[in-house]
């Protein structure tokens, strides 16, 4: 009988297309929004991310994310050092200053210099030339973002240069770091060289990245260093979570979430009252199949299969929409790190297809309720 | 009244109502009926009189007010509901006015619906519906959908669905009614050398006074009773049809 219930469904293809239609925009409009705030969310936390050699970041206690700097003095880095099961410790310097490509164009850059002898937190995948060329003095590494932004429209490549505060840096390679959640176009380079910028400043240290020894544990050795007092030491992972918290108590997913919810309840009530408007509209046939012995139980399952096959064309297009839409926006070299995870596109599957269940539900009580003898009426 | 074992349909006392109160409306006021096996039964009236309640209340649709259904032997107020659905689709088919043909199914897949409602593999079930269309005429149609047929056409398919279980008791309502006359005479023509077995029961329910000749036995209804059952014209040509035709009770 299911394969009856698949037939009448196919048969009535206005409403058939009506509901994978619905459910293919509900699905769409979730996944894109949860995307973009998953994305920008996990952009608080890029530059944390990206930073793979070190396990450990320690700041100012009052420092919430990597936005914030909090100059420390260069004895906090000796201190960090002295703690027993860390490997090694190294300072990174972040630097906002406005820069000027060749052509004219201004834009506010970060500048992170990186520790000259170690290169700890040097990018780890690069998309033209090498990273650790940054040694030379006054050179530096650009990030995708920030090319476009000084030298629009023009193909990666070294040897273009960016004035900083009159003095010239020269960009030796375009990093494939993932893009930062300000937008301004991220500039490595070495500490020397960046200190040269930091003018005014006595500390040449905003957060000191640090490695734990084989056979410490991360999460114990930020106790101890914690307790030096003076210092904050987080995990990676720790201190990515607090700067996702930081901005996204800050409303914004607020305002997604509204989306997010309206794309839900549009979704469901059209898939919804579109499917009971079936049921309702296929009374006679499903009282006729009552009438010659087709069960309840053999209706609840037409039904469940019925809702399942909308559910599940509506959100393959959905997803498939949604992922495509990705993969072209993230061509722009500032949303490059926009992605859909597997546990939103799945989330907003599972929340889509248990509200629009309470529709089946009801569908399935209707023809419960259906007096077989009406048929012959 | 007592069964016996030529006994298709017993209908004893049935009374049934609609609503309460002032809404109360009787539509069957204590109908006694009965059905012999092998018989071709037909129960006219005019509009309004009680004949579809009557048919919805034999094939178990229904409750009763009061009274007692039997069917072959076995009172359906003491099969629970999920047990009547299951003998209503073993021993009854049905053929209705308008068909209910379901328009996304061919002709054969139409009337392999019982089949299918029993668990019949489709291939099979679709198989066998072909066949028994093969039979009824309708060899070319059985890949054709509802809206490419004919009206009689499709009343075939329908008395196809009817038969393909090999039901005991057949019902059949208004079957003429949206057809034509020569249509309608056909379609009666092939109920009664189709369905007609000396194990099976048909009820026809009619007001198509042109198709009367074909009845074993007529029981006439007005105002929720029988009022009148007389024998058929077939059982006046031919006294010998079945098992039992010409020993009906009531005639």
């Amino acid at each position: 009988m299911n394969w009856v219930g698949l037939q009448m469904l196919r048969n009535d293809r206005a409403k058939f297309a009506a509901m994978i239609v619905a459910v293919s925009l509900a699905v769409f409009l979730m996944q894109n929004q949860a995307a973009i705030l998953a994305t920008m969310l996990s952009m608080t936390a890029a530059q944390i991310r990206d930073v793979q050699d070190a396990d450990l970041w320690v700041t100012e206690p009052d420092v919430e994310c990597f936005d914030q700097v909090k100059p420390m003095r260069d004895i906090q880095l000796l201190r960090v050092r002295g703690v027993a099961g860390i490997a090694w410790a190294a300072p990174l310097l972040k630097i906002d200053a406005i820069g000027r490509s060749e052509g004219g164009r201004l834009n506010t850059v970060t500048l992170l210099g990186i520790d000259d002898a170690s290169l700890a937190g040097l990018p780890q995948k690069m998309r033209v030339g090498r990273a650790d060329a940054i040694r030379e003095l006054d050179t530096a590494i650009i990030d995708p973002g920030g090319h476009e932004l000084f030298f629009p429209g023009e193909p990666f490549r070294a040897g273009r240069s960016v004035r900083i505060r009159n003095r010239r840096l020269r960009i030796v390679g375009v990093s494939d770091i993932a893009a930062p959640f300000t937008g301004l176009p991220m500039l490595h380079t070495s500490r020397s060289t960046a200190a040269a910028f930091n003018l005014g400043e006595q500390h040449m240290t905003s957060f000191i990245l640090a490695r734990s020894a084989p056979g410490s544990r991360p999460e114990a050795l930020c106790q101890k260093i914690n307790t030096l007092g003076g210092l904050r030491a987080r995990t990676t992972e720790q201190f990515a979570a607090d700067a996702m918290w930081f901005y996204g108590s800050q409303g914004v997913p607020m305002l997604f979430m509204v989306t997010i919810t309206i794309g839900l309840i549009v979704g469901a009530a059209i898939t919804g009252q579109t499917f009971l408007m079936f049921i309702k509209e296929n009374a006679r046939p499903i009282s006729m199949l009552k009438v010659v012995g087709t069960t309840d139980r053999q209706l609840g399952t037409m039904i469940l299969l019925q809702g399942a096959v909308v559910l599940a064309l509506g959100s393959c297009f959905g997803s498939g929409i949604a992922a495509a839409v990705c993969n072209v926006i993230r061509t722009q070299p500032f949303l490059r790190s926009l992605y859909l995870p597997w546990e939103i596109a799945l989330g907003t599957c599972f929340a889509l297809a248990s509200v629009t269940g309470i529709a089946l539900y009801a569908s399935f009580r209707h023809v419960r309720g259906l007096e077989p003898a009406a048929v012959f009426r | 009244m007592t069964p016996s074992d030529s006994t298709a349909v017993l209908c004893t006392g049935i009374r049934k109502h609609f609503g309460e109160d002032d809404a109360r409306v009787e539509v069957l006021r204590g109908v006694d009926y009965t059905v012999r096996r092998g018989e071709l039964s037909f129960l006219v009236g005019p509009s309004g009189c009680g004949k579809t309640t009557l048919i919805s209340v034999i094939a178990g649709l229904l409750e009763t007010s009061s009274g007692e259904v039997s069917l072959f032997g076995n009172p359906l107020a003491r099969m629970p509901h999920p047990e009547r659905v299951l003998f209503r689709r073993s021993h009854l088919g049905f053929v209705f006015q308008q068909y209910n043909l379901l328009q996304a199914l061919t002709a054969a897949e139409n009337a392999a619906i019982p089949l299918l409602a029993a668990g019949v593999r489709r291939r099979e079930a679709v198989d066998r519906a072909a066949a028994l269309l093969d039979r009824l005429g309708l060899g070319s149609k059985t890949g054709s959908y509802p809206r490419q047929l004919s009206g009689g056409q499709q009343q075939r398919v329908a008395l196809a669905r009817a038969l393909v279980h090999e039901p005991r008791l057949i019902i059949c309502d208004e079957p003429t009614a949206a057809l034509d006359h020569a249509t309608g005479e056909a379609v009666m023509e092939l109920l009664a050398s189709a369905a007609v077995h000396p194990d099976r029961a048909v009820i026809v329910v009619t007001h198509d006074s042109r198709v009367f000749h074909f009845a074993d036995v007529i029981a006439r209804m007005d105002d929720g009773h029988i009022t009148h059952v007389e024998p058929g014209q077939r059982t006046v040509a031919n006294p010998h049809p079945g098992s039992s035709r010409n020993s009906h009770p009531s005639a």
